[in-house]
């Protein structure tokens, strides 16, 4: 395995082993509290002890760790992957049945099981057991309880699987501060606890439902295939099923799995998010701009979480920034970096120029030309001037494709025809709703991986800020103009998606959390935007820097940008 | 011989202090005399009085006893008493014989629920003694502000890049008055409600926090539009469960996260504001945070609870440092350049100083020393001035501290030096209240050029703003 993906291998490593850390923990508390005896505490800690110790918790042990290692590989899936693109509702549907979700249901279902299984044979019920010895023939019955049981936790493995990795996007979200891992873990405990207990019971109560339909279809498969006899009352029927209680002890396991569920969660967040200090120039580690090129993998996101951190607290690191290589006396350090930093905005702000350049016509329309305006009729796109200084070769190209699209040659033609073919089937209402692009969705989806931006915007930023005062020789002040340029244009492309009666329904965002990730990154740019030009106010003339740029940051000079 | 014999005389009995110029203490008349006289410093300031405007008062538990009982139902009485207090208040009232005549089997029950009730409060206070006190009184107990319930400006605070105030009135409305426009903006909405503290976003020129009962409440108030009342739409209310009156709210100077502290709850928050998500940094020991402050470089927190401990917290583990007062809770606190900290506790006329000193050998001793004896004394005029710290402030530049007392009317402004590690603190100039005025909250404007301008509430409504300017020429 290569260096990119084994800073990740290696906290995955660390969380499975914190993590049966804590399921063990979870096993003993376990074990002293079903064997409460307050009248004989000697015999309840002595008996509690020789459990704990015994060969079946130590086969407990291994049980919980091969599951969380199940776990983990399935998370681990999840997250070192770039997000999958869905854009319509036909692909989504098709992702639901990849042979990977298919496998991980099955993993899921049968970790569920496993858990259960694990729990109530801790807990000393005599539901581990399909069969019994008939009290009434001779010979021997089905133990329905434990049939009712086992099924509940694959039940429940299935559930969790659909509720937290099928209908909710899996992304790792890092906290904004990072405490010690004992007192995350201390304060998300109560949380975990109580969220076990109060969602386990919707699943119990469908889960109860199920079986009332379904119940006898395995009941009669298992009979038949150990040959068992049926001696007790049915549990379909809604009276037996209250009657035996086992409905509370359906609600107690699946308490426990939920509750071993989150915490693997909550300790896998805890582990995978943890900054990391990548160092400025090093021959074998990975470096910091190296980290921060792996853009929406895993590294990437620890890289740039840890350019922020570095610009806001790191003084030795930022020296390193602001020094010449030495043979040569190039600013090499800060070259690299900066190169990185500006290929993750320019591309995010590229993206969303796409997205914003979807409404064109209608813009066109509704601009009138100022008199006078500096801009050229040639630029295309609207922040002609402002694209022109982050040197993207991209406009050229998006101009010579349109130049070429003129020529008018009868493939070209059919082509167009089958087209517009395409476009009339596709507005066609059923089908419309099958292949038809989702509102909002492409705009989501880029938001989704906007925290790394919001990073970089203001590592940047600080980087800059702390330039003033320790760079000797002027390293970064040579490159402010692109910095102040590249953040300006990204907030101006982020003010577009804001404009009122200009952006087209299909952008209109209804979904919270995009939302909420929308006006982060929007203060976010803001904060940079403010620290930069609040830092050099007195030196900002000097700045050589374009008109387009010089006018947009006058509101933040005066501190009248909201 | 005390610190405050050697302060300038007290203006005249008619007179009153309007400005310090380059060392010289300029007084005037106190009704025709004007600021612009001396200096021109503060002529763009906003004239704030808040009397002139009309409070329409809101129901709350001071003012409930004025009005007048209608008869209503008592199935209607409940519901009312329900909705507006809560549960246990309808229970109490269904208990109550004197209004409860109607169904005696009702009152019965209601009476032994409440007994339960009361049974599972006390258990819950005897565990957490420090929620006793229902929010208001909390605020009230450990704001900064004096008579804080009843005075009219309840809070004030400056944008820390512009010249922009904002002031919280005794009728919650938080009004934000600006240098260049002649309009007001009245910030209000439903859910703000006992407002405690107020601070403005570092690096932005329109996010203002509001700490008020509920929780916070972030205002976006976009300065280049006019609107004098901006609706609710623009405010965010983060709360989260327990974390119920808050206290204080404090941004960090980076401008990325905000501290919410309540003095009944032992966890403070640290929000990501865009986001809306909090992380809890809890230690039970002590009791609820009172308030935070940042360090000028974000990387410390100083935090006080209800008890004598107070912490000191590093941002970078975020790990705290414990420390405690002798006697009493830390009542002010504030961070000075070069990370000092000074900080007074209740009912001590002490001021001490926090200083972090790093050694050769690169590890760092912090120490607390007594920085300033301000016992009370009398003064020539007669007037007594000292005696236990109410409030405290130092200006951005760390060169004037000003000093409200419990005791006394005047405003004390101290003179403080820090050179080779020696914090000096010497007499400046007092500031007086025309009549019987007298201070109620202050604060140092951020951005003043000139040298330092602290704006004083005082309890007649009228904002003052007294400018202390010096020239490096001088």
């Amino acid at each position: 395995m290569d260096v990119t993906c084994d800073i990740f291998s290696k906290r995955l490593i660390i969380s499975v082993l914190w993590n049966i850390g804590l399921q063990a923990v979870i096993a003993v508390m376990l074990v002293g509290f079903i064997q409460i005896d307050i009248l004989h505490p000697v015999s309840w800690i002595s008996s509690s002890i020789n459990d704990v110790f015994g060969w079946k918790m130590s086969i407990n042990i291994v049980l919980l760790g091969l599951v969380s290692f199940f776990q983990a590989y399935i998370y681990g899936c999840y997250y070192v992957k770039p997000l999958p693109k869905y854009f319509t509702r036909f692909s989504m549907f098709l992702s639901l049945f990849c042979t990977q979700n298919i496998i991980f249901s099955i993993l899921y279902a049968l970790s569920g099981y496993f858990t259960m299984s694990l729990y109530s044979s801790l807990a000393k019920s005599n539901f581990n057991t399909l069969k019994k010895i008939c009290e009434n023939y001779d010979g021997q019955c089905l133990l329905e309880q434990s049939l009712f049981l086992q099924m509940g936790g694959m039940w429940m493995g299935l559930y969790y699987f659909l509720n937290a990795h099928i209908f909710s996007p899996t992304t790792l979200t890092f906290p904004h501060i990072y405490q010690d891992k004992f007192q995350q873990i201390k304060l998300a405990i109560h949380s975990i606890l109580s969220c076990g207990f109060k969602n386990s019971i919707i699943p119990v109560v469908y889960y109860c439902i199920f079986y009332y339909f379904w119940g006898h279809k395995p009941r009669n498969v298992v009979s038949d295939v150990y040959g068992l006899y049926l001696e007790d009352k049915p549990l379909d029927n809604i009276l037996n099923l209250f009657g035996s209680g086992i409905w509370i002890g359906l609600w107690f396991y699946t308490s426990l799995f939920l509750i071993s569920v989150y915490a693997m969660r909550t300790v896998f967040n805890i582990v995978l998010t943890e900054p990391m200090k990548f160092p400025i120039e090093s021959s074998k580690k990975l470096t910091l701009h190296k980290a921060i090129a792996q853009k929406s993998q895993f590294n990437g996101y620890l890289g740039t979480q840890d350019l922020k951190i570095m610009s806001l607290t790191d003084t030795v690191r930022r020296k390193e920034i602001f020094t010449l290589s030495q043979p040569g006396g190039h600013p090499r350090n800060w070259n690299n970096l900066l190169q990185e930093c500006l290929k993750i905005v320019n591309d995010f702000s590229k993206e969303l120029d796409s997205i914003n350049g979807d409404m064109k016509p209608v813009e066109i329309e509704m601009l009138p030309k100022r008199p006078g305006s500096s801009i050229t009729p040639k630029s295309t796109l609207y922040t002609g001037n402002l694209r022109n200084m982050a040197y993207s070769p991209q406009l050229h190209e998006l101009k010579e494709h349109n130049k070429n699209k003129s020529e008018d040659t009868l493939l070209s033609a059919i082509k167009e025809e089958f087209n517009i073919l395409v476009q009339r089937i596709r507005q066609k209402p059923g089908i419309s709703y099958l292949f038809g692009e989702l509102t909002d969705t492409r705009l989501k989806f880029l938001l989704m991986q906007a925290q790394p931006v919001m990073w970089t915007c203001e590592g940047l930023a600080f980087i800059a800020a702390a330039s003033l005062k320790e760079d000797k020789y002027g390293v970064v002040q040579t490159d402010l103009p692109i910095v102040i340029s590249t953040l300006i244009n990204l907030k101006q492309n982020l003010d577009k998606l804001t404009k009122p009666g200009l952006v087209p329904r299909k952008h209109i965002l209804n979904d919270s959390f995009a939302l909420k990730m929308k006006s982060a990154l929007l203060s976010s740019v803001k904060l940079s935007i403010y620290k930069i030009v609040i830092t050099f106010s007195k030196y900002i003339h000097e700045i050589p820097l374009d008109p387009d740029v010089q006018i947009a940051i006058q509101p933040f000079l005066i501190c009248k940008e909201a | 011989m005390s610190i405050f014999h050697s302060f300038p005389n007290l203006p005249g009995p008619e007179e009153t202090a309007f400005c310090k110029l380059n060392e010289v203490y300029c007084c005037g008349n106190a009704r025709y005399g004007n600021i612009s006289t001396f200096s021109n410093a503060t002529k763009k300031h906003p004239i704030i009085n808040v009397t002139r405007d009309l409070h329409h008062h809101r129901t709350s538990d001071e003012n409930i006893s004025m009005y007048i009982d209608v008869e209503d139902n008592l199935l209607k009485k409940i519901t009312s008493v329900w909705y507006k207090q809560g549960f246990l208040e309808a229970l109490s009232v269904a208990a109550d014989p004197s209004v409860n005549r109607e169904s005696p089997t009702l009152a019965v029950t209601a009476s032994y629920i409440l007994k339960v009730a009361n049974i599972l409060t006390a258990f819950r206070y005897f565990l957490q003694p420090h929620l006793k006190d229902i929010g208001p009184k909390i605020v009230a107990n450990y704001s900064r502000t004096r008579n804080w319930g009843q005075v009219p400006v309840k809070c004030l605070a400056w944008h820390p890049h512009t010249t922009k105030i904002a002031v919280a009135t005794v009728d919650d409305n938080v009004r934000v008055y600006c240098s260049e426009v002649t309009f007001v903006s009245t910030l209000k909405c439903k859910a703000q409600g006992h407002v405690s503290s107020l601070n403005w976003r570092p690096l932005s020129a329109s996010e203002l926090a509001v700490g008020c009962e509920q929780g916070v409440i972030v205002w976006t108030v976009d300065p280049n539009l006019m609107f004098t009342k901006p609706s609710s739409s623009n405010a965010v209310l983060l709360k989260k469960n327990g974390h119920s009156p808050v206290t204080d709210v404090s941004w960090s100077p980076n401008g990325d996260l905000l501290i919410s502290c309540s003095g009944a709850d032992t966890s403070m928050l640290v929000w990501d504001t865009a986001m809306e998500t909090a992380i809890p940094l809890r230690r039970v020991a002590g009791g609820g945070n009172v308030f935070a402050r940042w360090s000028f470089d974000a990387s410390k927190i100083f935090t006080a609870t209800s008890s004598i401990i107070f912490r000191i917290w590093d941002t970078k583990t975020w790990t705290p440092e414990r420390w405690c007062a002798r006697g009493h809770r830390v009542v002010a606190a504030c961070w000075g350049p070069d990370n000092i900290l000074l900080f007074a506790a209740k009912g001590e006329p002490m001021v001490y100083a926090l200083t972090t000193t790093s050694l050769l050998s690169g590890s760092q001793t912090t120490k607390a020393t007594p920085a300033l004896d301000v016992t009370k004394v009398e003064l020539s005029s007669g007037e007594p001035v000292g005696g236990p710290i109410l409030d405290m402030c130092w200006d951005p530049t760390g060169r004037y501290m000003a000093m409200l007392f419990e005791e006394s009317h005047l405003v004390a402004v101290f003179c403080t030096t820090y050179i080779m590690m020696q914090l000096k603190i010497d007499p400046c100039c007092f500031v007086t209240g025309v009549e019987d005025e007298i201070p109620c909250t202050m604060a140092f404007q951020q951005n003043f050029n000139d040298g330092a301008c602290l704006t004083i509430a005082w309890s007649s409504g009228r904002v003052q703003h007294f400018p202390i300017i010096y020239s490096e020429s001088y």
